[in-house]
């Protein structure tokens, strides 16, 4: 189980922003007006969850924006961060937006499954970094050890949801940044990222039955294991999913 | 926990007590009390209609503000000192789903990051 010393690392005020930066932000998800996941109108297979604690701004056209301030991990990948510094452009010009993951605490929230009963033994996978969509952060006893401006307070368990995505300007990171990843824990992030965008697990039995009637117009051989392979599909309707073909 | 569960716990209520009450749904109670929907998130008459139920000001039933990010009229130390306090430790219980996903762990869950990058440029690690 990672712990405090193996993760997390001191930044300065006037460090450059980083991949794995940790800092206190307003998040915003824009949606229709009343919709408030987890809820019904959602698969309850693929919802996402809400902000702990949204305020929510009105928009034309029955929109809204969801607004929470919560800690966030900065996920953008560091070379991106730099590639416009990199490359000259002036300061000002630089792209604001930065990808970052709410993180959620566990003296805040109380983790339930897809059909809304306690899930509080999903810690220790959370902890095991073994769901797709979550980078596990460890309690730290006194935050002031990482940040000697902020008062010896403790940090609870926590983790970086993936699932909560968002854009936030990169100014807004500096301002209010408490820490940072460190180097060893960082390919830890870039483990869980690759595993969140690029795999899952096998389709759904009524996703294949989706299929019946559309032509398949790609194949992709994804890897082999024993007598079996697992094979990438798209449909001619732009759709795909991952199947498992048995040798014999 | 918010401040209504807290009373609510103290004087040993439930939510259909309080919304009998209040002449309110105890859905609309539970949501307030659980942190699924904010106190600051419903119409005030709701609020005064609890708060009368319970026989105490509208003020006791309201959550100490949070900072804001970026919030000028405190040093940055102390904004994330407040921030830590109430965003990280705010106990309010909000129902929130699950990461965790059922099924067997796919192939590269249990392969180190190290292992997994393994032949690959170094990313970020030369960054102090």
């Amino acid at each position: 189980m990672p712990v405090a010393a193996d993760v997390y690392r001191r930044v300065a005020e006037a460090d450059d922003l980083s991949s794995g930066d940790i800092a206190f932000l307003s998040l915003a998800r824009t949606r229709l007006a009343g919709e408030m996941p987890p809820g019904d109108l959602f698969d309850p297979l693929g919802r996402v969850p809400a902000y702990p604690r949204p305020a929510v701004v009105a928009l034309p056209h029955e929109r809204e924006v969801a607004i929470d301030a919560m800690f966030a991990l900065v996920v953008t990948h560091s070379c991106e961060i730099d590639r416009q510094k990199n490359a000259d452009v002036s300061a000002v010009h630089f792209d604001c937006r930065l990808t970052v993951a709410p993180i959620v605490s566990e003296a805040a929230v109380r983790l339930v499954g897809a059909d809304g009963t306690s899930a509080t033994a999903g810690w220790a996978a959370i902890e095991a970094n073994d769901p797709v969509a979550s980078l596990y952060l460890p309690p730290i006893a006194d935050v002031s050890e990482l940040a000697p401006d902020v008062d010896p307070v403790g940090w609870p368990r926590s983790f970086a949801d993936l699932r909560g995505l968002t854009t936030v300007s990169r100014r807004m990171v500096a301002a209010d940044r408490l820490c940072g990843l460190s180097p060893a824990y960082l390919a830890v992030l870039q483990k869980q990222l690759a595993r969140f965008f690029t795999w899952r697990d096998l389709a759904r039995h009524e996703l294949v039955e989706a299929l019946v009637g559309r032509r398949v117009v790609g194949a992709t051989p994804l890897n082999s294991k024993g007598d079996r392979l697992r094979v990438a599909l798209t449909a001619d309707d732009g759709s795909s999913l991952t199947v498992e073909l048995r040798a014999r | 926990m918010t401040r209504l569960s807290a009373i609510l716990d103290e004087r040993n209520l439930t939510y259909t007590t309080v919304a009998a009450r209040a002449r309110l749904q105890p859905r609309t109670v539970r949501q307030l009390a659980t942190g699924e929907t904010s106190i600051d998130n419903v119409e005030v008459g709701t609020v005064r209609r609890i708060a009368a139920a319970l026989s105490i000001p509208v003020a006791a039933l309201l959550e100490p503000d949070l900072r804001s990010p970026g919030d000028p009229s405190v040093s940055r130390g102390a904004r994330l000192s407040a921030a830590i306090r109430g965003v990280m430790w705010s106990g309010a219980a909000t129902p929130y789903l699950s990461p965790v996903e059922a099924g067997e762990p796919d192939e590269i869950s249990d392969v180190p990051a190290d292992e997994l990058f393994a032949g690959m440029a170094p990313i970020d690690f030369r960054r102090g």
